[in-house]
C-alpha cells in the first residue's frame, strides 16, 4: 500500500519569529532548532528510512493476519501497561470525546477569520455538522450523527465542553508569530508500504515549520495531552516524531515535538534525532506485542483523543 | 469581599461589579508563583515519605482539603474528583451535579426550559453521569417533584445573578485545572466553574466565577481562592477578581483575588499535608 498523508506542512520557510515577548508555549514551539538536532539531521534521516522495514517486520510478526491500525489511545495504553493498566472501555461519544474534533474545527475557524470567538467557531462547527446530516450529506461522520441526534441541552454541554477546550488553545499560542499558516488538528496516518497490515498515526493539534541556523526547515509539531503526567509521555511524542520522520521527502523532516497540558500548563519537548526515532520504534513494537496479548487493541477503531 | 444579599438584585449587578475598576488590575510578584510552588513542594514532599515513593498518586480537591470545615452538604466550586462515602447519590451532590449543568447551559444558550428535564439532558452526554441518570429517573414521583421544584428555586437564582458574558470575554466553563507536585505523586486539582477573559501572560486579566448550591459561604469561598492558587501556580497569575453564586441563599459575593489570599491558602494546604502525612505514618 501507498504511503499516504491526509495533510502535508507546508515546506515554505518561514522567518524566525521574535521569541522575546511570546507566550511560553509558542516559545517551545517555534523556538529556533537545537543545533544538535540540526546537526544530526543526516543520521536521523538515514535511520527513518530503514524504519518501514523493520516496522513491517514486526507488524507480519505480531498481526496473524489481522489488520493493524495503531492510534496514539493505543500507544499510550500499551505504555501504561507496564504500570498497572486499566481495562479499556468501548468507545462512545460524549461531550468529552467530540470536544477536540469540534474545538479544533472552531481554532480552524478562528485562525482562518471565519470566526471571532471560540463560541462562535464551535457553534459553526456544531450546526455545519448538523446541517450535513440532515442534508444526506455523505461526508456526515459519527459524530456528525451523534449530534444530530441530541436535544438542545445536550448540545450546550457538548458546545460548552468544545469552547472550554478551543479556548485554551486559542489563547495559549500566539498565532501571528507563525511564518505560514499552521495546520491544525489534521492527524496523519503512515501506511506501511511494505504490509497492507499496518498503519500507525500521528496525532497533533498544531502543526508548523521552523528554520534551523542554516535556514533549513522542519516541522515542529503540538500535541495537546491529557491524563496525568506519565513518565511515558517522552515514548509517545516519539511515535509522532517517528510518524514524521517516514513520510519524508514528501513532508518535511520533523524538528521538534512539544506535549502540553493544559490542566497544568507543562510542556515536555522531543528533539527529533535518531535517539527518539529509536525511542519511537520501540514504543510501536511494545504496543504491537500488546495488540497481540490483547486483540481489542487492534480492532482498527480510529477513537478520538479526548 | 462584597458580599450582597438582594431582594430583587439588580440586572447585571454581579457583572458590574466584575467590571468595576477592572483597569487597575492588582499586580502581583513575577517571582511570587514560583515561591508558592516551592512552599507547596514542600508540603508534598513530606506526604509522599510518610505514604512512600511507589504509592498510588493522591489527588486533593478542595473537598478534601477543607473536609474539617464542614463541607460535606456541599460540593464547593472546583471540587469534582471526591465523592461522600455514605450514599453514591445524595441529594445535595445530584442538585450540585444538576445545578452547574444547568448553569453551562444558561452560560452557553442563556436561556434554561424545564430545569429538571434539561438538566439531565445535559448529564446524559457527560462521561460518567449514566448511573446518576438513571438513579433520579427511579426516584419515586414525590421525591422527584421536590428536586424538580428544588432545581426551579436554584435556577431562578442562576438567571438573576449570572452575569451574561459577551462571547468576546471567552467564557469557559468547566475549566480544570491539574498541578502535580512531587513528580505527580500528590495531585492538587480543581475546576472553575466559569472563566472570563483573555489570558495575557505577567498580567492578571482572568475573572472567575464559582457557583455553590448549599453549604456554609465560607469554604466555598475558600474554595475559589484555592482555585485563584492553582491558576496562579499553572499560568504565572491568579484571576485578578473572583465572584461566588450561591444559590440556595440568593447571595454572591464579588473580590479582588489578593497575595494574602494566596498565601492563606498555601498555608492551609502546607498544613493539611502534613496532616495527611501523620495519619499516613
Amino acid at each position: 500500500m501507498p504511503e499516504r498523508s491526509t495533510s502535508s506542512v507546508s515546506a515554505e520557510t518561514p522567518s524566525a519569529p521574535p521569541t522575546g515577548s511570546l507566550r511560553p508555549l509558542s516559545v517551545h514551539l517555534l523556538g529556533p532548532v537545537d543545533p544538535l538536532v540540526a546537526a544530526r539531521a543526516v543520521a536521523a534521516r538515514e535511520a527513518a528510512q530503514k524504519i518501514p522495514r523493520v516496522l513491517a517486520d514486526l507488524a507480519a510478526s505480531r498481526s496473524v493476519g489481522r489488520s493493524l491500525r495503531l492510534t496514539d489511545h493505543d500507544v499510550r495504553t500499551a505504555l501504561s501497561s507496564s504500570a498497572g493498566r486499566s481495562p479499556s472501555t468501548p468507545f462512545a461519544w460524549s461531550a468529552r470525546t467530540a470536544r477536540r474534533g469540534l474545538g479544533l474545527a472552531a481554532v480552524r475557524s478562528l485562525v482562518a477569520g471565519e470566526a471571532r470567538t471560540p463560541t462562535e467557531g464551535a457553534r459553526q462547527a456544531i450546526t455545519g455538522a448538523i446541517r450535513s446530516v440532515r442534508e444526506g450529506s455523505r461526508a456526515s461522520s459519527a459524530m456528525d450523527r451523534w449530534l444530530a441526534g441530541l436535544p438542545g441541552p445536550g448540545l450546550a454541554v457538548v458546545q460548552a465542553e468544545a469552547v472550554t477546550w478551543a479556548t485554551r488553545l486559542w489563547s495559549a499560542l500566539d498565532w501571528s508569530a507563525f511564518g505560514p499558516a499552521p495546520v491544525i488538528g489534521r492527524d496523519r496516518w503512515w501506511n506501511s508500504p511494505h504490509s497492507s497490515l499496518l498503519a500507525v498515526r500521528s496525532r497533533a493539534e498544531v502543526r508548523s515549520v521552523v528554520v534551523d541556523r542554516d535556514e533549513n526547515p522542519f516541522s515542529v509539531h503540538l500535541v495537546v495531552l491529557g491524563g496525568s503526567r506519565r513518565p511515558s509521555v517522552r515514548a509517545e511524542l516519539s511515535v509522532v516524531a517517528m510518524v514524521e520522520a517516514v513520510q519524508a521527502p514528501r513532508s518535511l523532516p520533523p524538528g521538534r515535538i512539544v506535549g502540553w497540558w493544559p490542566d497544568s500548563g507543562h510542556t515536555v519537548t522531543v528533539e527529533v534525532d535518531r535517539a527518539a526515532l529509536d525511542v519511537g520504534v520501540e514504543a510501536v513494537a511494545h504496543t504491537l506485542a500488546s495488540a497481540e496479548a490483547d486483540p481489542v487493541v487492534s480492532e482498527g477503531v480510529a477513537r478520538a483523543a479526548a | 469581599m462584597v458580599l450582597v444579599t438582594p431582594h430583587a438584585p439588580a440586572p447585571d449587578e454581579v457583572l458590574a461589579l466584575l467590571r468595576m475598576g477592572s483597569d487597575r488590575r492588582p499586580r502581583f510578584d513575577p517571582e511570587l508563583a514560583g515561591g508558592l510552588r516551592a512552599w507547596l513542594e514542600d508540603g508534598a514532599a513530606e506526604l509522599v515519605a510518610a505514604r512512600g515513593e511507589d504509592a498510588p498518586p493522591l489527588h486533593l480537591g478542595p473537598r478534601l482539603l477543607w473536609r474539617d470545615q464542614d463541607v460535606a452538604a456541599d460540593a464547593p466550586p472546583g471540587d469534582r474528583r471526591e465523592g461522600p462515602a455514605a450514599s453514591p447519590y445524595p441529594i445535595e451532590l445530584v442538585e450540585s451535579c444538576l445545578v452547574r449543568a444547568l448553569f453551562r447551559q444558561l452560560v452557553t444558550c442563556g436561556r434554561i426550559g424545564d430545569p429538571l428535564a434539561d438538566a439531565l439532558d445535559a448529564l446524559r452526554v457527560e462521561p460518567g453521569r449514566g448511573a446518576m441518570v438513571r438513579h433520579v429517573g427511579e426516584m419515586p414521583g414525590e421525591a422527584k417533584a421536590a428536586l424538580s421544584a428544588s432545581l426551579s428555586s436554584h435556577v431562578a437564582q442562576l438567571v438573576n445573578l449570572t452575569p451574561r458574558f459577551a462571547a468576546g470575554w471567552l467564557p469557559r466553563t468547566n475549566d480544570r485545572v491539574a498541578i502535580p507536585l512531587a513528580g505527580g505523586r500528590v495531585v492538587l486539582c480543581g475546576t472553575f466553574d466559569l472563566l472570563v477573559g483573555a489570558p495575557v501572560p505577567g498580567t492578571a486579566t482572568l475573572c472567575a466565577l464559582g457557583v455553590a448550591t448549599g453549604g456554609r459561604w465560607a469554604p466555598a469561598r475558600a474554595a475559589l481562592h484555592y482555585l485563584a492558587l492553582l491558576e496562579m501556580v499553572r499560568s504565572g497569575v491568579p484571576p485578578f477578581r473572583v465572584a461566588l453564586i450561591h444559590t440556595a441563599a440568593g447571595r454572591y459575593g464579588v473580590e479582588d483575588v489578593l497575595e494574602e489570599h494566596l498565601r492563606a491558602v498555601v498555608s492551609h494546604i502546607v498544613g493539611r499535608l502534613a496532616l495527611l502525612a501523620r495519619t499516613s505514618a
